[in-house]
């Protein structure tokens, strides 16, 4: 038995590592991805989902809210693939020489990866309400955070002569 | 039908193993000379510097195991010996990787701790379920050193899978050198174990062949560490998008903010 677990194991490993060379070459050709705000607003918006659910039969309620955690889900994703994009291109920045450069891009770092986190959190929070459609979880706080970053962005962009505009408004 | 002819297929097949298991450590110890001299040539070893330290000491148990290939005791102690540093070593770049990795990211560095932590901690745990349930552990000290290394094995894969799914996790994106470091170790790692775990379960004939799959395992790893190692890092793309779609994206913003 536990033969067969070690072996499974190692064949999942393997499996990852091909997995994580596949992605890396996909990485290399990463590129920003706009977010309709107004359209993920809407999407999260409670109160539309109270009337809904007031409205609806159950089935077609809960048909209705599934497709909707289906499509937030991809709003999710891509926020987080740009919180990833701007956390790669500001690694240079914050080894600049300028003391104020470094200060603002770590601190780009810093929100990009939170936001992350916070991606990961809503991610598991819409698979929960996906499994069970009569939760109402609070949605994560992504879109003040994502607010800052855009900000912060931004500023670094303003701080650095080369490449200031495209990658502040590309978020 | 031809005797003659038949014994002699036999000892060239029962020759071949052993050249081809000697081939391939004399092409494994030159790729580690190489690695060795890349290293300490592009000044990499003072930034991986247990990630050197491993390749340096694989390289000289190589030569040790070689030197020592008639003294069958003296080849035993040093072989396990340098295992067991190995695997020792072998932990430490995972944490070096891990370390260049998230130091650079506060707000992850925390998390991914934590989490590196609970996985060690269970880790640690199926390495010891895995080393007091293998049934020969006690009957000899070459199979006791088995177990252990199956044990250790496991940990080491598992803290390299968990360094992979945090990573794509939390969206990092890997310097050239130490993903390259990572998917070589993994890649060896993830074979030994399997060698180790399937010993007991072939013959001798079968061993040999998982020795030989050994050595190609430490070869491949090492091309792969050289690979990445000479290949330059890609520079990163520019990134824009049409002015047009960032107005709306400003009065989508602007909306939710004021609302």
């Amino acid at each position: 038995m536990i033969t067969v677990i070690v072996i499974a194991l190692a064949l999942c490993a393997v499996v990852l590592f091909y997995m994580a060379v596949r992605s890396r070459r996909k990485q290399a050709v990463q590129s920003l991805r706009q977010v309709d705000l107004t359209a993920f607003h809407t999407l999260l918006d409670r109160d539309d989902e109270l009337f809904l659910q007031r409205k609806l039969p159950r089935s077609k309620f809960v048909g209705l809210k599934r497709h909707r955690i289906r499509v937030t889900v991809r709003y999710v994703a891509r926020i987080a693939s740009n919180a990833s994009a701007v956390l790669h291109a500001s690694e240079a920045a914050r080894l600049s020489p300028m003391p104020e450069v470094a200060s603002t891009a770590a601190q780009v770092m810093d929100l990009a990866a939170q936001i992350r986190l916070q991606c990961l959190l809503a991610l598991f929070k819409l698979s929960l309400e996906y499994a069970m459609p009569s939760l109402q979880l609070t949605p994560a706080m992504l879109v003040p955070k994502y607010q800052t970053l855009r900000e912060n962005v931004r500023r670094l962009g303003d701080l650095q002569t080369q490449n200031s505009i495209p990658l502040a408004n590309a978020i | 039908m031809f005797p003659g002819l038949e014994s002699g297929i036999l000892v060239k097949k029962e020759m071949t193993l052993p050249y081809l298991i000697r081939d391939l450590g004399l092409a494994g110890l030159t790729l580690q000379g190489l690695l060795t001299f890349v290293l300490l040539a592009r000044g990499s070893s003072r930034r991986f510097p247990f990630f050197s330290a491993y390749v340096f000491l694989s390289f000289v148990a190589g030569i040790v195991g070689y030197s020592l290939q008639k003294r069958p005791i003296a080849y035993f102690y040093s072989y396990w010996f340098g295992e067991a540093l190995g695997i020792a070593l072998g932990l430490l770049v995972v944490y070096e990787i891990f370390r260049h990795l998230f130091t650079v990211h506060g707000a992850l560095l925390r998390l991914a701790t934590v989490t590196f932590k609970i996985a060690l901690g269970v880790l640690l745990l199926a390495g010891l379920i895995v080393f007091f349930q293998s049934p020969s552990h006690t009957s000899s000290l070459a199979k006791a050193i088995l177990a252990v290394e199956q044990a250790t094995r496991i940990i080491e894969v598992g803290l390299l899978m968990i360094l992979f799914i945090c990573s794509a996790a939390f969206g990092l994106h890997w310097k050239q050198a130490e993903f390259g470091i990572a998917l070589g170790l993994g890649f060896f790692v993830t074979l030994e174990l399997l060698a180790v775990t399937l010993h007991h379960l072939v013959g001798l004939h079968g061993a040999e062949l998982l020795n030989v799959m050994r050595i190609v395992a430490l070869d491949c790893s090492l091309v792969i560490w050289l690979g990445y190692l000479l290949t330059p890092e890609r520079a990163t793309a520019t990134l824009d998008v049409p002015k047009a779609q960032l107005e709306q994206w400003n009065q989508a913003v602007m909306e939710l903010i004021n609302r």
